[in-house]
C-alpha cells in the first residue's frame, strides 16, 4: 500500500513538473519522478533520528511551506514544533516559545553555537516554493533568509544537512549519530529534487494583461523605476535583480529592517539580539524573496516584522529603507535624488497587484491539484491533492477579500471551494465535481486577467 | 537628457553593488558539527583529507599529505578550526592553532571554491580529536 501510494504521489509530481515546464533539463521523467517521491516521503517523514521534527514541521504543505501564529495556534501541544516546551534537554536555548506562539518566530545560531544564551537570531520561516527561479545567483547560490543557510557549498541541496543541525538535534551537543543522522546523499539528491518541483518552475513574464483598475494601476507602478521602482530587484515579482547591466541573479541588500521601530517581538520583554544578515559577522544584507508568493506567505520580512502586504510595500517608503544602503542607493540614481516616495492609494495599488499575481498563481496551482486527483487511482492520495486544492482556494478568497478586490472572482472561487468540497466526500460524482471546480477555477481567473 | 542621467545612475549603482568580488555563501556554523569527510558538496571536491605533517605556530602554517600530494596551508585569522570529536561520541568544539598536531588527520577547506590547489589559506581546518597523537 504504501509503495503504492509513493508511486502515486511519484506520478503526481512527475505531472505537476512536467505541466509547469521546467527551465533546465530534467533528469528522465523515471529518476525524477522516483526522486521527488522520495524527496517528499524524507521531507514530510523522516526525523532523522532527532527529535521528531521534520522539515514538513516548519514547512507544512498545507500552510504554504510555511508557519504563522494563527498556523501554530491549530497545532496540538505535543507537536514537535514546540519541542522545547516538552523536551527538558531542549528546554533552554532551542527555541523561545513565546515569540514562536505570538509571532511565527524560530530561534537560529548562525553567528555560531559557542555562546547560545547571547548569540542567536530569531526569524520567520520562509516558504519553498518556486524555489528554481530564486536561488541561483553570480556569487553562488543563496539560501534562508540571508543566503547563506547552507552549509558544505552553500547549496539547496545541501541546505537539509545544517537544518537538522540546527532545528532536528535531541539535545544542544548535536553530535551525529547520537542527536541526529545527518542525511545521505540520496537523501540530499531526493530532498533537492523535491524541493525544486515545488510551486513555479518560471518567472512571471510582465506586464500581465490584468483587469481591475487598481490591480492594474498597481502594476504601472511596480514597473516604474523612477516611482515604485519595485521591479528593479524583484524582477517579474521574482527574486532576482536588474540594475542596468543584466541580471544579477538573487541579490543580498540592506534595505534597513533591522531599523525598523517597534518590530513586534522587540516591544516584548523577551531578548532579541540584533540581526546582521549574511555572514559572521554579518554584513547586515538579506536575500531577495519572491513577490509571487508573498500575499498568503506571510508575515514578511526575516522578522516577520510586518502582518499585511500593505504593509511591507509600505515598509519602502519608510525611514528605515530610505536611510538604508540599499534605500541610499536607490536615491543616487534617482534623477531628483529621491528614494522611493508613495502615497497610500499607491501603496494600495501594489498591494493589490501582489494580491492578484498571488492568486493567479493559487488559481494556477489549484488546477493542477485538481487535475492530478483526476488522474490518481489511490484514494488516499486524490484526497490528499483535493484537500491541498481546498486550501488553496481558500488562499485565493482570503488574498482578494482582504484588499477588497474582485468580488465576481470571489463568488467563483467560493464555488470552486464548494465543488472541491463535494468531490473530496463523494464516491461516486467526485470526477463530476472535480471537473466543475476546475471550470469555476478558470472563470474566477477570467476575471483576474485576459 | 533625464533618461541618459538616469540610466548612467543605474550602470553606477550596478558597479557600486557588483564593484567587490561575491562573497561565499555557505552558512558556516553548523559546518561544524558536520564529521570530517561529510560536508555536502565539498568534501572530496573542494577539500583535502589527510595526515598533518608539520606545524609552524610561529608562521601560522601547517603540511597536510593529501592523497594527491602535500597542501600546504596559511591559517589565517578568518580560519576556523574545529575538533571533530563524533568518533567518540562527543560534541564538536571549536578548536586553535594548538590543536593541530602532526599525525593527525585533518579536512581542509581552502579559502574559495578552488580544486588541487598546493598552497593558500583556509577557511576551515576539521581536527580528528580520535586520531589525534
Amino acid at each position: 500500500m504504501r509503495s503504492r501510494e509513493l508511486f502515486s504521489t511519484a506520478f503526481v509530481m512527475c505531472a505537476l513538473v512536467g505541466l509547469s515546464g521546467c527551465k533546465s533539463a530534467p533528469p528522465p521523467p523515471d529518476r525524477l519522478s522516483q526522486l521527488i517521491a522520495k524527496g517528499s516521503d524524507l521531507f514530510f517523514n523522516e526525523t532523522f533520528g532527532g527529535n521528531g521534527r521534520t522539515c514538513g514541521t516548519c514547512h507544512p504543505a498545507e500552510n504554504n511551506f510555511t508557519i504563522d501564529p494563527a498556523f501554530i495556534a491549530t497545532l496540538p501541544k505535543d507537536n514537535p514544533l514546540f519541542v522545547a516546551e516538552f523536551n527538558p534537554a531542549l528546554k533552554e536555548n532551542f527555541e523561545n516559545p513565546a515569540l514562536m506562539r505570538e509571532f511565527g518566530l524560530i530561534l537560529e545560531n548562525l553567528d555560531g553555537f559557542a555562546d547560545l544564551k547571547n548569540t542567536f537570531v530569531m526569524r520567520g520561516v520562509p516558504h519553498v516554493l518556486g524555489l528554481r527561479n530564486s536561488v541561483n545567483s553570480p556569487g553562488g547560490p543563496r539560501t534562508g533568509w540571508s543566503g547563506d543557510g547552507a552549509p558544505g557549498d552553500g547549496s539547496l541541496r545541501s541546505f537539509a544537512t545544517g537544518a537538522v543541525i540546527q532545528h532536528f538535534t535531541k539535545t544542544l551537543n548535536r553530535v551525529p549519530g547520537v542527536d541526529f543522522r545527518l542525511p545521505t546523499e540520496d537523501d540530499l539528491d531526493a530532498l533537492e529534487a523535491f524541493q525544486l518541483s515545488l510551486g513555479r518552475q518560471q518567472d512571471l513574464v510582465l506586464p500581465l494583461r490584468l483587469k481591475g483598475t487598481v490591480p492594474k494601476r498597481g502594476q504601472e507602478i511596480f514597473l516604474d523605476n523612477k516611482l515604485g521602482k519595485c521591479n528593479l530587484c524583484h524582477v517579474n515579482a521574482g527574486a532576482t535583480a536588474n540594475l542596468g547591466q543584466g541580471s544579477l541573479g538573487n541579490a543580498n541588500f540592506n534595505t534597513g529592517v533591522e531599523e525598523l521601530p517597534d518590530q513586534p517581538a522587540r516591544l516584548t520583554t523577551q531578548k532579541v539580539p540584533r540581526d546582521d544578515g549574511f555572514r559572521t559577522p554579518g554584513d547586515g544584507t538579506f536575500n531577495v524573496p519572491p513577490l509571487v508568493e508573498a500575499a498568503d506567505s506571510g508575515p514578511f520580512f526575516h522578522n516577520n516584522a510586518i502582518e499585511t502586504i500593505e504593509g511591507a510595500v509600505a515598509f519602502y517608503d519608510g525611514e528605515a529603507f530610505n536611510k538604508s544602503p540599499a534605500g541610499l542607493t536607490l536615491a543616487k540614481l534617482d534623477p531628483e535624488g529621491k528614494g522611493i516616495e508613495l502615497d497610500g492609494t499607491q501603496i494600495v495599488a501594489i498591494a493589490a497587484f501582489l494580491r492578484v499575481i498571488n492568486v493567479l498563481e493559487s488559481i494556477r496551482q489549484s488546477i493542477m491539484l485538481l487535475e492530478a486527483s483526476l488522474a490518481v487511482s489511490s484514494s488516499a492520495e486524490r484526497a490528499r491533492l483535493l484537500t491541498r486544492a481546498v486550501r488553496e482556494t481558500d488562499d485565493s478568497t482570503r488574498v482578494l477579500t482582504g484588499g477588497g478586490l474582485h468580488a465576481e472572482a470571489v463568488a467563483h472561487l467560493h464555488e470552486a471551494r464548494r465543488l472541491a468540497d463535494r468531490a473530496l466526500r463523494s464516491h461516486f460524482f467526485g470526477r463530476k465535481h472535480t471537473e466543475e471546480a476546475i471550470r469555476e477555477q478558470k472563470k474566477a481567473r477570467a476575471f483576474l486577467v485576459e | 537628457m533625464i533618461v541618459r542621467k538616469f540610466v548612467v545612475a543605474l550602470v553606477g549603482m550596478s558597479a557600486f553593488l557588483l564593484g567587490s568580488a561575491p562573497a561565499p555563501s555557505a552558512q558556516e556554523m553548523t559546518e561544524q558539527y558536520i564529521p570530517i569527510g561529510q560536508s555536502p558538496g565539498l568534501s572530496g571536491k573542494y577539500t583535502v583529507i589527510g595526515k598533518l605533517q608539520s606545524v609552524n605556530a610561529k608562521e601560522q602554517t601547517c603540511t597536510v599529505a593529501g592523497t594527491t600530494g602535500a597542501l600546504n596551508v596559511k591559517i589565517t585569522a578568518r580560519t576556523k578550526i574545529w575538533l571533530d570529536r563524533s568518533k567518540l561520541q562527543q560534541p564538536n568544539l571549536q578548536g586553535t592553532l594548538a590543536d593541530l598536531r602532526p599525525g593527525a588527520t585533518v579536512e581542509v577547506k581552502p579559502e574559495g571554491h578552488l580544486r588541487g590547489v598546493s598552497s593558500g589559506p583556509a577557511e576551515w581546518i576539521k581536527v580528528d580529536v580520535a586520531s589525534a597523537p
